[in-house]
């Protein structure tokens, strides 16, 4: 049988005592988009936790200082759908409009994403671009970590059996920055990213963050960007450095979407054109 | 055969018992609304909300078409969202607000929606309608006034193979449109004549409403559910084979493996186990067959089965098929049955067919020739992706006889195929098709039907039912076979071609099936529409360890048109002339003779008139004299290109080949014609109602075309393939309608006492030429005509028809020469479009197709028809292809990473015409044109990329990757 046990709490509390004292494999449920096919493959579960009845887990929330967090149960509809969202981190909504079809947005949600932790998710570069980080709850409390270097290889993370991911935390952005999403796919319709990136710019300090996926095992965020837009550069020289710097970063295989030549050659050209859209004219 | 145990396994009263306590303790009680009713049920945690739905609800409009949510065919509306149904656990839905497709209709009246895609053609063969429909409502609930492109990324994640999308997203915005001036209105249709008219589908209503039974949907009193077991190996031979653990499953009735029989399947060529015995020829074939009281129990016991093999190096490619000492996929090739005279396999080969054809002297042609152009060509093999998977159900009835419900193309096929694999007599076996969720080709021969079989006699004759998953239906059930082609032609310096030499290698895979009789078509029709007085052409089909090929809508043609009509625009661009010009001065034109020796005729069509038609469409002359200086002229990383191409395809079958129709007077003077060519969405059925109407001058509403075909009711009929139905049923209609009336005119002849060549049968009503004021209504006289004292004659008016291909020979073993075509289509595809030169991506901006149809039955279809294969075809040019790892295994076979067309990769401008030059022999002159449309879309295509770009692919598909590095690794590139 596929599913041992099944169990639907309405707290966060409820869910981590579910969860420290279930033997066996256990696996969190929120949208289930990725969930149910793995179960159709053929995984067993012993103990499901649905995390969808916990509502403080469907909430968006804004601080004083436009800090947002992204209760982990929101779908990437709801994302998409939030006009704060587009108007600060438009980077994220462009990833969460990309995956999956209509149907699949109106389920999958963000957390999701996450911690299914596939090398070719879409929200995960925009999330690391941005400085995310994640709200983990165990039994013994929740604390704060950041996004980059929760996911450890493919399909694998830090996150512990007793514990759950129960926000997404978005730095606000520096005033007059920008940020991008792009990725590069077989076909228009509904497809998974053969390479994707997203990268923000300030055009006050001249500063880039810039995360690639699908381009080695887990999604990365590009360090040492510190000088890769010296001023006077135009777009183009820029979006060279960029790529310069990303190259030796990532470990892309040939495999059944693409051949690792064509996701190095297209992940410069996402270097390029994302440095030519944060650059340009707004 | 021989049965290994006549009786199914039997388990202790223990291990059921408490398997059934256990499963108990894990259910949940749920309470949901579904379509505004309540509903309470227990289900375990694992259930899906798509397996609640249409298992415990008994709701089948939902369907499933992929189990993984990429498809679309399972939508509902959850809460008010469009949602997969098969990602969601019943348990989620817990509280929650369900609407289904039966949702739709309120006071037995269809939304407007559901009109609207009946209005619009936009339903074919209807399984993946309701899904359409949901995502439809949605979006209309949450933005009553979408643009297009909203439309498109709403429906995005509904896949569709037969309609190509435009028909759809057409009627969701003609009904957001007309929200706005008081709801949606069905335009009026016009009266008769039907033919030539767009009589609304026969189909359309059923197929809306969700209320269309498929196989999928059936359910038989008592009945098992069978999975198998496949080959993980591409070329492997079966030393052990331990079924002992699935045996003792609870729940478990059959297990069967190669070890219970040891008879072959075939259409062509019977080389097919029925299931593997002692030999794997391919990784996906079945080793294995478990029938049990739930899917989930036969799918467990099929993972209990161990197989112990001995895996040997596959044949992957023809090239190793061809090497000498080759391994053999085909050890006993010689000892198989096949048809003689027809096909010619060469045992100690790997070859399954030759095909030569030989006309006039290629080494004087090649000596007139000023120059000689040789090129080379690759089709990777792709599938059908009818939206409905095969699936079947076996009875093995008392007594010995069979029954066969089956989604399937020709139910006299599978019977006869059946009949001669068990050796069962034709009366004793029933086959029954009832609608079909798409075929392409797919569904022409025989599947699964034999392993069904075997699994219910095993069960002491209880029903079973076997339905692949989406991934069976690619690594299992065959698919378009590879080709690889070599190409040499010779020319004048002004285009004339002077000689002809081909090379066709078509990577068959492990079994024969269709794919003989593809190399075979393919060769005939393997020069193009032109006339080519020096030709030698051999067309091998090949034996390799991959999935093996079959029919697939086109039949071999968009494969070598892809060689044929690259290679026309390669040579013009060699020699400097317009392709256009090349092409029309080498066309077929009445008195030249095809390359099997066949006289072309006024009667054959026009390709040049088509050719013509979509040049002008795009404007290829001006277009042309600016191509010097804007080949290769790259703006903003953007590269704009036009194509033009030629096709042609005639039907490819047995010169014998026939078909019957019979037409059935009801009382109040309806009708009812069985048939058995099976309409399974390409809209045949709405054809023949709109003839049968016209001949027998009735309403074409009072016509009903029975959906299910029966061998136990309808009359024979080869198969539904080859675009042929149209042609031969709409003859046989036509005579079963004379048939009908000419009863009617002999009882009025009586009746009226006038000759009956008087009579005069017009509007339903019968009178004496002269004598209208004495009519009388037809029913007086279908079911016999009783005069005023009761006395009476004649009976039920019961018509037949009947017609059987005319002229057709067996083709020369040695020349190829003869007549095998019944009719040619023709046809051309002009295209525009815009490539992403620095990620290799083409958008098709505009395609243009024209085709010789001859008579246009009904116009809405045939631009359905059009649609829905040009976007098929732009599948096979632009993404679809099967990929294998060096051990011969299929690494895509699912839609996460076989992707076909949705509503967003449509060209914007899709234009349909039509040539109706008359065909001698066809219904009101009609040819068929179901498969033609995607022919030479990916040759039209290519040719716009090398003229858009500079670059000269060969490979198909032309996918982002392929042409960009296609475009990296070339020297030709200008930036301005």
């Amino acid at each position: 049988m596929a599913i041992s046990r099944y169990s639907r709490p309405t707290s966060v509390a409820q869910a981590c005592a579910l969860l420290s004292d279930a033997p066996g494999r256990t696996a969190l449920l929120t949208g289930g988009t990725d969930m149910a096919v793995s179960l159709r493959s053929g995984r067993d579960v012993d103990l499901m936790v649905d995390l969808k009845r916990i509502p403080e887990l469907h909430t968006l929330g804004w601080s004083d200082e436009g800090e947002l967090t992204i209760g982990a149960c929101m779908t990437l509809r709801e994302i998409c759908e939030s006009t704060p969202i587009r108007e600060r981190f438009p980077a994220l909504t462009e990833a969460a409009e990309v995956v999956g079809s209509y149907q699949i947005r109106c389920r999958a949600t963000i957390t999701g994403n996450l911690c299914n932790a596939s090398p070719c998710a879409d929200t995960i570069p925009p999330l690391l671009a941005l400085g995310a980080r994640i709200r983990i709850t165990d039994p013994s409390g929740e604390r704060e970590e950041p996004l980059d270097g929760f996911i450890t290889h493919v399909k694998k993370t830090r996150l512990k059996p007793s514990e759950v991911v129960t926000a997404v935390i978005v730095p606000p952005p520096p005033p007059g920055s920008r940020n991008a999403f792009m990725r590069i796919q077989r076909l228009r319709g509904h497809d998974l990213a053969l390479v994707n990136a997203a990268a923000t710019f300030n055009p006050k300090t001249r500063a880039f963050t810039l995360a690639v996926g699908s381009v080695a095992p887990t999604p990365l965020l590009i360090p040492d960007l510190d000088d890769a837009c010296p001023s006077g550069a135009t777009p183009d020289e820029v979006g060279e450095r960029l790529a310069e710097r990303t190259l030796p970063h990532i470990s892309p295989i040939d495999d059944v979407r693409a051949s690792a030549e064509y996701r190095r050659d297209m992940t410069a050209l996402l270097c390029r054109r994302l440095a030519r859209r944060l650059m340009g004219n707004p | 055969m021989n049965p290994r145990t006549a009786l199914p396994i039997h388990h202790t009263r223990k291990d059921t018992e408490s398997h059934f306590q256990h499963e108990a303790a894990r259910r949940h009680r749920i309470t949901l609304t579904i379509n505004g009713e309540t509903a309470t049920l227990e289900v375990p945690p694992e259930r899906t909300l798509l397996q609640l739905i249409r298992g415990d609800l008994h709701l089948s409009g939902t369907k499933e078409g992929c189990g993984i949510g990429e498809c679309g065919a399972c939508t509902v509306i959850m809460d008010g969202q469009p949602i997969n149904s098969c990602l969601v656990l019943a348990v989620e839905a817990d509280g929650c607000d369900i609407r289904t497709v039966e949702s739709e209709i309120v006071d037995g009246q269809i939304s407007d929606i559901q009109q609207a895609l009946i209005d619009f053609g936009a339903t074919q063969c209807g399984f993946c309608t309701p899904g359409f429909v949901m995502s439809a409502r949605a979006l209309l609930e949450r933005n009553p006034d979408p643009s297009r492109e909203e439309i498109a990324e709403a429906l995005a994640g509904n896949y569709c193979r037969c309609t190509g999308y435009e028909p759809i997203i057409d009627a969701v915005a003609a009904v957001a449109r007309a929200a706005k001036s008081g709801g949606y209105r069905s335009p009026e249709k016009a009266g008769a004549p039907y033919v030539g008219g767009d009589t609304a589908r026969v189909d359309g209503l059923e197929k809306v409403a969700g209320s269309a039974i498929y196989v999928h949907d059936m359910v038989l009193p008592g009945m098992l559910h069978a999975r198998m077991k496949v080959s993980p190996h591409a070329s492997a031979r079966i030393v052990r084979i331990d079924t002992s653990k699935a045996e003792a499953m609870p729940g478990v009735r059959a297990v069967l493996t190669g070890r219970d029989t040891d008879l072959k399947q075939g259409l062509y060529m019977r080389d097919k186990d029925v299931v593997a015995r002692d030999v794997v020829r391919y990784q996906g074939e079945p080793v294995a067959a478990v029938a049990a009281d739930s899917e989930e129990i036969a799918r467990a016991a099929c993972e209990a089965i161990a197989i112990e093999c001995e895996v040997r190096e596959p044949i992957r490619t023809v090239q190793e098929a061809l090497a000498e000492e080759a391994n053999l996929v085909h050890e006993n090739l010689g000892d198989y049955h096949w048809m003689q005279g027809v096909f010619f396999p060469k045992p100690g080969t790997n070859i399954a067919h030759h095909q030569k054809i030989r006309k006039g002297d290629v080494d004087q042609g090649f000596k007139e020739a000023d120059r000689i152009f040789e090129f080379e060509f690759e089709n990777p093999p792709v599938q059908h992706v009818a939206m409905e998977t095969h699936t079947a159900i076996a009875i093995a009835k008392p007594g010995g006889d069979v029954e066969l419900i089956t989604s399937a193309q020709s139910p006299f096929t599978v019977r006869n195929l059946f009949s001669v694999t068990f050796g069962i007599p034709h009366s004793k076996i029933r086959v029954k098709v009832p609608y079909v969720g798409g075929g392409f080709g797919g569904k022409a021969g025989i599947h699964l039907e034999p392993m069904v079989y075997l699994l219910s006699k095993m069960a002491g004759g209880r029903p079973v039912k076997m339905t692949c998953t989406r991934e069976e239906e690619f690594h299992t059930i065959p698919s378009r076979a590879g080709l690889s082609s070599h190409i040499k032609t010779g020319v004048t310096r002004d285009g004339k071609i002077t000689a002809l030499e081909i090379r066709y290698l078509w990577n068959a895979g492990a079994y024969a099936d269709y794919g003989v009789n593809v190399g075979r078509a393919a060769a005939y029709s393997g020069a193009g529409p032109y006339c080519i007085d020096n030709c030698k052409l051999d067309s091998l089909v090949c034996y390799t360890n991959r999935v093996f090929g079959t029919a697939f809508r086109g039949f071999g043609h968009l494969e070598v048109m892809w060689t044929v009509e690259r290679n026309m625009d390669l040579i013009a661009r060699g020699l400097g002339i317009d392709p256009l010009e090349m092409r029309l001065k080498n066309v077929l034109r009445p008195g030249d003779t095809t390359i099997t020796g066949e006289l072309f005729t006024e009667g054959h069509g026009r390709p040049d008139l088509c050719l013509e038609r979509v040049a002008e469409e795009i404007g290829w002359k001006e277009y042309f004299a600016n191509l010097p200086k804007t080949r290769g002229e790259i703006t903003d990383g953007k590269a704009r290109g036009k194509g033009i191409a030629l096709l042609h395809k005639a039907p490819a079958m047995p010169t014998f080949t026939s078909c019957a129709v019979v037409i059935k007077f009801n009382e109040d003077c309806s009708v009812n014609i069985l048939v058995s060519g099976v309409d399974y969405g390409q809209g045949t059925y709405t054809a023949l109602a709109q003839i049968a109407a016209d001949e027998l001058r009735i309403p074409v509403e009072q016509v009903r075309v029975t959906f299910e075909c029966d061998t136990d009711f309808t009359p024979y009929d080869w198969q539904t393939v080859a675009s042929r139905f149209t042609v031969m049923g709409g003859n046989a209609t036509i005579q079963a309608a004379q048939d009908c009336l000419r009863q009617i005119r002999d009882v009025a002849a009586q009746v009226f006492r006038a000759p009956p060549e008087m009579i005069i049968c017009e509007n339903s009503e019968v009178w004496v030429k002269g004598r209208e004021e004495e009519k009388l209504p037809y029913s007086k006289f279908v079911m016999g005509y009783t005069y005023p004292n009761g006395n009476s004659i004649g009976g039920p008016v019961v018509g037949r028809g009947r017609y059987i291909a005319q002229g057709l020979t067996n083709l020369d073993p040695e020349t190829g020469q003869g007549r095998p075509a019944l009719n040619w289509t023709y046809g051309a595809h002009g295209v525009e479009i815009e490539v992403d030169t620095e990620t290799g991506e083409i958008e098709v901006l505009e395609i243009a197709s024209a085709f010789d149809v001859g008579r246009v039955i009904n116009e809405q279809q045939c631009r359905g028809q059009v649609i829905g294969g040009v976007v098929q075809g732009l599948g096979s040019a632009l993404n679809e292809k099967f990929v294998f790892d060096p051990d011969g295994r299929f690494v895509n076979p699912t839609f996460t990473d076989y992707k076909i067309p949705t509503a967003k990769d449509i060209p914007a401008v899709m234009k349909q015409f039509f040539i109706e030059t008359p065909h001698p022999q066809g219904p009101h002159g009609a040819r068929g044109v179901a498969e033609h449309p995607m022919v030479s879309v990916p040759s039209v295509v290519g040719n716009a990329l090398a003229n858009a770009t500079g670059v000269e692919v060969f490979q198909l598909p032309l996918d982002p990757e392929a042409v960009y590095l296609a475009l990296k690794h070339s020297g030709d590139r200008k930036e301005t």
